[in-house]
């Protein structure tokens, strides 16, 4: 009988107890509150950016160690990639309103996974004359965590990465993004 | 069930318990030989999930991301400068946590494996506690209510 009285009363304690669990974590899910950044998380932000060492499209060799002291832009293009194809008018707008800024930001798109001729007739057609670099074997993409393209991603003239932007650009951002870096870490 | 019985009994599954705990020990530590550098990449690249894809590693995945690794992993055992657990640390950092497909053993993802253990423990001991309850609460002796009950069956019956 004691037992039954003790298991009665071990009960409601038990139920409780993993109620309030439960409450718990259904507070954790509803004040959860999304990113408002536009900008991705990456564990490279701050960080000296991977070593980039390859060519260009014309067989020209390219160093990112070597582009300190300029802002650079990467950006990581597939030809057959819809969102890379949208965005693009938004990165031919980047480039030309940088030249109008103090120390341009270089822009560079990363091939990925994708063959030479395929990028060059993308770009002969819808212009671009910014530096291809190529990404064979695609270490540059695991070397910054790229899974999809486009990825976009700024270092800063000390060759440190500063932002992340995954996926589609829109209008204005890259512009947006980069003056506000610009003020905060120094032309 | 005479005492030397049950005593027999509780050292034959002591002695039981302890070989097979040896043979896992002696199984878990045991050495494998030398790999390969092939066995080494795979066995790296099982352990990783393929950043594209659902439930997919990145041995099995033709993904161009996983792809993308798989070489970038060759090229590391290749090189003889990082140990596996370097090499996955090193893809860690690019792609965050969510590409291990084994949870670490450090902060909370070592909950995945200290909660089924904790679990366990737990769940042997309440048995344990459930048991020892039935056996002495269940002494096999009448209660007064019984043998008032057998005292006037028999009685009736006379």
């Amino acid at each position: 009988m004691s037992d039954k009285k003790r298991v009665i009363k071990v009960a409601p304690i038990a139920a409780t107890a993993v109620g309030i669990v439960l409450v718990c974590l259904l507070w954790v899910l509803v004040s959860a509150k999304p990113n408002p950044s536009e900008n991705a998380d990456s564990p490279l932000l701050g960080q000296p950016a991977p070593a980039v060492v390859t060519t260009t499209l014309e067989d020209k060799p390219f160093d990112l160690a070597r582009r300190k002291g300029s802002w650079v832009v990467l950006n990581f293009f597939n030809s057959t990639c819809v969102p890379c194809r949208i965005e693009h008018p938004l990165l031919l707008s980047f480039v030309q309103n940088q030249l109008s800024t103090d120390n341009p930001a270089e822009l560079y798109t990363v091939i990925n996974d994708d063959n030479d001729s395929a990028v060059s007739a993308f770009f002969a057609e819808n212009k671009g004359d910014w530096q291809k670099i190529r990404d064979t074997d695609g270490s540059i993409a695991v070397a910054f965590g790229v899974a999809k393209v486009p990825e976009t991603w700024i270092i800063d003239p000390n060759g440190y990465v500063r932002l992340r932007i995954a996926g589609q650009l829109s209008e204005g951002l890259l512009d947006e993004q980069l003056s506000l870096l610009k003020v905060q870490f120094g032309s | 069930m005479s005492t030397s019985t049950k005593l027999n009994n509780k050292y034959s599954w002591f002695v039981m318990a302890a070989i097979a705990t040896a043979l896992l020990i002696f199984g878990g530590l045991r050495d494998g030989g030398p790999l390969t550098q092939q066995d080494r990449i795979d066995a790296i690249t099982m352990r990783l999930a393929c950043p594209t894809c659902q439930g997919e590693s990145v041995y099995v995945s033709r993904a161009s991301a996983a792809e993308a690794i798989r070489a970038e992993v060759a090229r590391q055992v290749g090189s003889g400068l990082r140990t596996d657990d370097e090499t996955i640390a090193y893809i860690e950092q690019r792609f965050g946590g969510q590409v291990l497909l084994v949870p670490r053993s450090t902060g909370v993802d070592s909950l995945v494996w200290a909660l089924p253990i904790a679990a366990l423990i737990a769940g042997a001991a309440a048995l344990g506690v459930v048991f020892r309850k039935w056996r002495t609460t269940d002494d096999g002796a009448a209660s007064a209510e019984d043998s008032a009950l057998v005292d006037a069956a028999m009685a009736s019956d006379s």
